[in-house]
């Protein structure tokens, strides 16, 4: 029995002698790199990853044929993978085994710091230069949110933010407005609540999406608090500025005025209920305007501007696209060609017009193009108002651990009711550790 | 000339030449693995990032007396308490079920296929049906508590009520599967022995506990191990239903080790817990089988 261990265990031993290679520690290397030719020679398909929905989907086939169409040695297929984390996902999977990668794919934009430190994304820079791309055109915010320090690893494709959408018929009938500061909120969440004759809420002001902290994110930002402070390795979310706002949230859903939606249907059961009327308001993303607009027949949707306070600066969400740097050079060559289609200004206003997204680049959004655009969908007013609040998000490599353990906490103080300052100030030791970790 | 290999040597060495290939991809997709597995946990890698280092006992440390080590007693703790729960249903229920739908009869044939159906739909597909029969404001169950007067349950929302609602799942889905198990084994069962305990006076009760469970206890044994495995390993119907909350309540190991791999892209640390977990699994599953060469009873 003995022999038999020592056999395994000497055969385990050879085994990860042998194959231990793996990932290895790279070394620096002075082999200077042959010229790069960017141009595409030889006919070549390529797939393209992305997130967009079965709705979408006549769309996204109208706009690749277009392009398959129009070039000769190029063919494009599109493939949806699923949401923005499945693709991120099977994206990861795939770099990590350096087989099945896309020529091109779409990422959601809080994975473009951790893409880049990374080195999942090639770096756009040098296809810029060699194509003469017109990179100015893009807002200035989407570009840094697209980048990593200093590398154009990613372009923005379709852009979002954080928006509130509200009953235009219920506001306009009981003459109530939405809010332009958060210290206006008490007064407009407690008009718009109704309450049923047991005191539970039969309708509530606001739903507060819980599922993902992009949405609450940027009440915290325009309160002061930093989220993660300028050392890169601690966090604020512990201290005075968070503790208040949290708490009022909390005393918000304590009042009945709202509640924090969370777990895998929040999303849908949120939309639902603003259908039904059961909620005055909900806070959702800008890009799903054309949904919110198909499936309500009953109302007219209004979209308003987050109530901010000391500023009002909201964050950019939704999609860039890149082209993975494991990839070969005449498939990256290829997919710079489909890139450089996909965020085109022609293409991008059929993407604004068939989705909710924003059209992204300035020719557009400054000129009579957008004024168009306007008259076709008059709610992103409130948008078009704010173009200049709209920022990059946080780029750190730990964003996606600090977002996970922030969102359980606030879970767990919104509908636990636990002691906000005592559970932030156990989350912000927690954050601290993960960001150290991360840098 | 005398042979290079005696005639047993000859043989053994056709023996191992004929399981050599099975060997090769045993140990290529099974043991080299795992090899990587603990090698990784010694390392930072993040998944994305190519170039890593070795850190020594660092995700040991965050494991066992850092901030991970609130979250990995979480973990086990759910996941015993689902594994108890998928084990009572499986057994209990499933010997409960196998009792009543023991007949031979067409219409008790259309009943057991009825019962164990569900094992056939695939776990993902019946996890998104369930998001929805679940649902607080728009579920059909809440729909019939209502009905008859009861206050709307927040099924997957409440953390006291999450895990609960995963294992409403799994029973549907296993209850038959323990249920045909048993009966495949009380088929075998010869009647002489219920005969011989009637006229010896024993009553229905008497039988079941001094006859059918004795006898069926390697059955039960097959069940525990494989079940108890398999629910160790839970992950599908928490990542469709729950993923892991709300606050982490239903978060169990597997799911653990994923959302660390997949969420956070922290590969050393995924790899860290996976291998405690495979100890815990090897040293769990090998007291079970110890424990069982004294107490079942193969001899029937």
């Amino acid at each position: 029995m003995k022999k038999s261990l020592m056999l395994i265990a000497s055969l385990l031993l050879v085994c990860s002698m042998l194959f231990a290679g793996g990932a290895a520690e790279t070394k620096a290397t002075t082999v200077t790199a042959p010229a790069v030719s960017y141009e595409v020679t030889e006919p070549i398909t390529i797939e393209w990853w992305h997130a967009l929905e079965q709705q979408y989907w006549p769309l996204v086939e109208e706009i690749v044929g277009d392009f398959n169409k129009s070039n000769d040695l190029i063919t494009v297929e599109a493939k949806y993978v699923g949401n923005y984390a499945t693709v991120n996902e099977t994206l990861v999977a795939a770099h990590a085994a350096g087989t099945g990668l896309p020529a091109l794919s779409v990422a959601n934009t809080p994975y473009v710091a951790e893409y880049g430190k990374g080195g999942l994304c090639e770096d756009l820079n040098p296809y810029i230069k060699a194509t003469n791309y017109d990179i100015d055109d893009f807002g200035e915010g989407m570009i840094v949110a697209s980048s990593y320090e200093g590398k154009q690893v990613t372009l923005p494709f379709l852009i979002s933010t954080q928006v509130m959408y509200y009953n235009k018929t219920m506001a306009d009938a009981e003459g109530i407005t939405i809010p332009a500061k958060i210290t206006d909120m008490e007064a407009f969440l407690e008009k718009a609540t109704k309450k049923a004759a047991d005191g539970s809420t039969s309708r509530w002001a606001t739903i507060v999406p819980g599922w993902d902290q992009w949405y609450f994110e940027t009440f915290f930002l325009n309160s002061g608090v930093k989220i993660i402070n300028k050392d890169g390795m601690t966090t604020d979310l512990g201290d005075k500025a968070s503790v208040d706002l949290t708490s009022l949230f909390q005393s918000w859903v304590k009042k009945g005025y709202t509640y924090w939606a969370s777990g895998t249907s929040a999303s849908s059961t949120m939309r639902q209920n603003f259908i039904d009327q059961k909620s005055f308001s909900v806070i959702h993303t800008s890009s799903l305007y054309n949904t919110y607009k198909n499936l309500v027949k009953d109302f007219e949707v209004g979209m308003a501007w987050l109530p901010g306070g000391a500023t009002k600066k909201s964050e950019i969400g939704g999609s860039v696209l890149l082209i993975p740097a494991k990839n070969d050079q005449a498939t990256k060559n290829a997919a710079w060609v489909f890139l450089q289609y996909l965020c085109g200004k022609d293409v991008n206003m059929k993407w604004a017009d068939g989705t909710g997204y924003m059209p992204t680049r300035n020719s557009v959004l400054t000129t009579q193009e957008g004024k168009d655009f306007l008259t076709r969908k008059p709610a992103f007013k409130a948008v078009f108002d704010n173009l200049d609040e709209i920022n990059p998000r946080i780029q750190h490599a730990g964003w996606n651990q600090l977002a996970t353990i922030w969102k359980s906490y606030l879970d767990q103080i919104m509908i636990e009711g636990s002691d906000v300052e005592t559970q932030l100030s156990f989350m912000a030791e927690e954050i601290n550790e993960v960001l150290a970790d991360s840098e | 000339m005398k042979p290079l290999l005696s005639r047993k040597n000859t043989t053994q060495f056709k023996d191992f030449a004929t399981v050599l290939p099975a060997l090769f991809f045993l140990g290529l997709f099974v043991y080299y693995p795992v090899v990587q597995v603990v090698r990784i946990s010694f390392t930072n890698w993040n998944l994305i990032n190519d170039n890593y280092k070795y850190v020594g006992l660092k995700n040991w440390i965050w494991l066992f007396e850092g901030s991970g080590t609130k979250y990995l007693l979480n973990s086990l703790k759910v996941t015993a308490l689902y594994t108890m729960g998928e084990l009572l249903v499986t057994i209990v229920g499933g010997m409960l079920f196998a009792l009543i739908f023991n007949r031979i009869s067409k219409s008790f044939s259309f009943m057991r296929a009825l019962v164990f159906l569900p094992k056939y739909v695939a776990m993902s597909s019946a996890a998104v049906v369930f998001i929805w029969i679940l649902n607080t404001d728009n579920g059909i169950l809440n729909y019939f508590i209502s009905k008859l007067g009861g206050e709307k349950i927040n099924w997957l929302g409440d953390k006291n009520r999450a895990l609960l609602s995963i294992l409403m799942l799994t029973g549907w889905r296993t209850i038959g599967y323990g249920m045909m198990i048993y009966i495949a084994s009380m088929r075998g069962i010869s009647k002489n022995y219920y005969e011989a305990a009637s006229i010896d006076g024993a009553n229905s009760w008497t039988q079941f506990t001094k006859i059918t469970l004795p006898i069926l206890s390697p059955t039960t044994l097959f069940l525990f191990v494989t079940t108890f495995i398999s629910a160790m390993k839970v992950f599908q119907s928490v990542d469709v239903l729950t993923s892991g909350g709300p606050y982490r309540s239903t978060e169990v190991i597997v799911y653990m080790i994923y959302k660390y791999a997949m969420v956070d892209f922290r590969m050393d640390r995924a790899s860290t817990v996976a291998v405690l977990f495979f100890i815990i699994l090897l040293v769990i599953t090998a007291a079970t089988m110890k424990v069982s060469n004294r107490s079942v009873n193969y001899d029937v």
